[in-house]
């Protein structure tokens, strides 16, 4: 019985691990590229799980369509805040950069909430459900997965095999020697900037497959954090790790909360959050090159 | 030369502003609560900035220490208060046991920070923050989510005339002290061994190790003196103040951000800095939650970005530049 649950619930974990995944990539590369860790990460997945509401209640669009729209736009986001304040913070101290972000973050959160309001909404895109031996899953979190998938193997290809995702690499592995190489570090900066924060919001958009009353302006810094813990798990500077340790996350999350959930006396929800904290301070002491680290 | 300024110097502007502030609050009816806010946000700054000023890391995490203090006040409050025999020493044990509890989280994050840098350091910071505040959660220990609700209890010891004197006055009125004590340390580490120390391994931390300055050490007291000086802020301006606790309401990170916005408008790393910061937000702050309540946010996301592009240095760091070379340099630090 506790089996079947349990297998039941790391189904849906790895589904969910997989939007995890896409929504950790921009963290990663961010830090990666220009050195600074991104506080306000959560925020922008929220701008994303915006716009694929306001499509599919106010337009009638599916998600689908809110994917590339929710890219574009977190791109324009990307560019506007790499020229008008980061491009400035890439070489000050941390103090600095952090701060910048977290107030993005909060700029962002205030702005939704004028827009939106502060209440909780979601929306419901039925496109069935498939029913297995041991769980029914939604076909929205199946196509969110898909989606997750064809992000990453996008991702992979762009940095693989173009020119400029290839330079991209060069400047997180050394910054001197790419602008030797005649890399212009200054324009990678932004583009990674740029992409970082639009696969982010596009990640809301999948996210919200997830979520079905879960989109709120404060919704952000949950994630912001769950981010964290998958990027370290990564390796903190590496996108693909990134994608990997969320798949990870996901099972880890789901399962300790099936096996939490059969112990009384305690609250199962937070414990799990708690252990995902703990589960980031020892990597942190122990190997904080990450899982998939050298 | 730095060497021949009189060494305490710097201290009287800070000291200053601290009393005018309090016989402010103190002299003039209604304006206790508005002081105390402001002692509140200068007092934070200034522990914040002990450990950051001298070492240069980022502790993302601080509210950690805000809240356990907090926790170890209610704490104290909650399970000695039938004794009656102790009286108000019920409060002291409580202090006591903030300090502690400071202590036990200072010792677990200085361990992180003796080997991670930069970015690894915030994030382990944040990651013990929130693990704490889930497991309180989760264990359902302390009172769990519920939290712990202690202000009857307090008022049953004590009798509630000296609970409202305590609530009212000497809990702000402590956080005066903690504030000018935390520039005192303050001042007194940047002119002392543990100062140099530090500024040694800020340079070059190799190099100081192999002059046989023990770099760990000096990060550890100071990581401690900070966290010790957090957590009685929030023992008092918290714990003892408002009568209850709930860790959703204390390990906040908007906390944290608040202390470094503090520290950043008035200049990181400077000893007046987190007076002027305080001053400028507390007010700003209290001045827009009555003209334009709910927006208060909206307002100051913008400015902080606009002030760390424009002037990263904070309202000290220009200041110091305006002064350089004049009587009053000596007393900017």
């Amino acid at each position: 019985m506790i089996f079947q649950l349990l297998v039941g619930n790391l189904t849906h974990g790895l589904l969910l691990g997989g939007v995890y995944g896409v929504a950790t990539m921009g963290l990663s590369l961010i830090f990666g590229v220009i050195n600074v860790v991104n506080v306000g990460h959560g925020q922008f997945i929220m701008v994303g799980a915006f716009v694929a509401l306001t499509m599919f209640t106010a337009l009638g669009l599916s998600p689908v369509i809110a994917i590339p729209v929710a890219l574009v736009l977190g791109m324009a986001l990307g560019f506007f805040f790499f020229y008008t304040v980061m491009r400035r913070l890439i070489k000050a101290p941390e103090l600095t950069s952090l701060l910048a972000t977290f107030a993005m973050g909060i700029l962002l959160e205030e702005i939704a909430k004028l827009i939106f309001g502060a209440d909780f909404r979601g929306y419901n895109w039925a496109v069935g459900k498939i029913t297995l031996p041991i769980t029914t899953i939604p076909m929205s979190k199946v196509y969110a997965f898909v989606g997750s998938i064809v992000i990453a193997l996008f991702l992979y290809f762009w940095f693989s095999k173009t020119r400029l995702g290839t330079a991209m690499r060069a400047v997180i592995e050394d910054n001197e020697g790419a602008r030797v190489c005649g890399v212009n570090v200054g324009w990678i900066y932004a583009l990674s900037f740029a992409i970082g924060i639009g696969l982010t919001v596009m990640s809301g958009v999948l996210l919200t497959m997830f979520i079905p009353v879960g989109i709120n302006p404060y919704m952000g810094g949950r994630y912001t954090l769950k981010a964290f813990v998958i990027a370290v798990l990564g390796g903190l500077t590496s996108p693909y790790g990134a994608f990997f340790a969320g798949l990870i996350f996901g099972l880890i999350e789901n399962g300790a909360y099936t096996l939490f959930a059969q112990i009384p006396g305690v609250a199962p929800f937070p414990l799990t959050v708690s252990l995902a904290f703990w589960m980031l301070f020892f990597l942190l002491l122990v190997k904080p090159t990450g899982l998939l680290g050298k | 030369m730095k060497k021949t300024l009189p060494k305490y110097y710097p201290l009287i502007p800070v000291f200053a502003a601290y009393l005018i502030m309090f016989l402010v609050g103190f002299s003039i009816p209604g304006m206790w609560q508005m002081v105390a806010l402001l002692a509140f946000y200068c007092a934070l700054g200034q522990s914040w900035n002990i450990f950051m000023g001298m070492t240069g890391y980022v502790d993302f995490g601080y509210v950690t220490f805000i809240a356990l203090g907090t926790y170890g006040m209610s704490l104290g409050i909650t399970y000695l208060s039938q004794y009656e025999w102790l009286g108000i020493g019920i409060i002291v044990i409580g202090f006591i046991l903030a300090l502690f509890l400071a202590s036990l989280s200072a010792l677990l994050e200085a361990f992180i920070a003796l080997r991670l840098r930069g970015a690894y350091f915030a994030i382990a910071c944040i990651g013990i923050n929130e693990g704490l505040r889930y497991l309180i959660e989760g264990a359902k220990f302390w009172g769990g989510s519920e939290g712990l609700i202690f202000f009857g209890a307090l008022v049953q010891a004590l009798g509630r005339e000296t609970v409202n004197q305590l609530t009212t006055f000497w809990a702000d009125f402590s956080v005066f002290i903690i504030a000018a004590l935390a520039a005192f340390l303050n001042m007194h580490y940047m002119r002392s061994k543990i100062g140099y120390a530090l500024t040694a391994v800020r340079e070059d931390e190799d190099a100081a190790k192999v002059m046989g300055i023990n770099a760990n050490k000096y990060k550890t007291i100071a990581f401690l003196t900070s966290g010790w000086l957090g957590a009685a802020v929030g023992a008092m301006a918290w714990g003892l103040k408002l009568g209850y606790v709930y860790p959703g309401d204390v390990f906040v990170i908007h906390y944290t951000v608040e202390c470094i916005v503090v520290v950043l408008l008035g200049g990181a790393g400077t000893l007046l800095g987190p007076v002027i910061g305080g001053l400028i937000y507390g007010l700003s702050k209290y001045w827009l939650a009555v003209i334009m309540p709910g927006f208060q946010l909206l307002i100051f996301a913008p400015i902080i970005i606009i002030i760390i592009v424009v002037a990263p240095e904070g309202v000290v760091g220009l200041l110091k530049s305006k002064l350089k070379g004049t009587k009053l340099e000596m007393f900017i630090e």
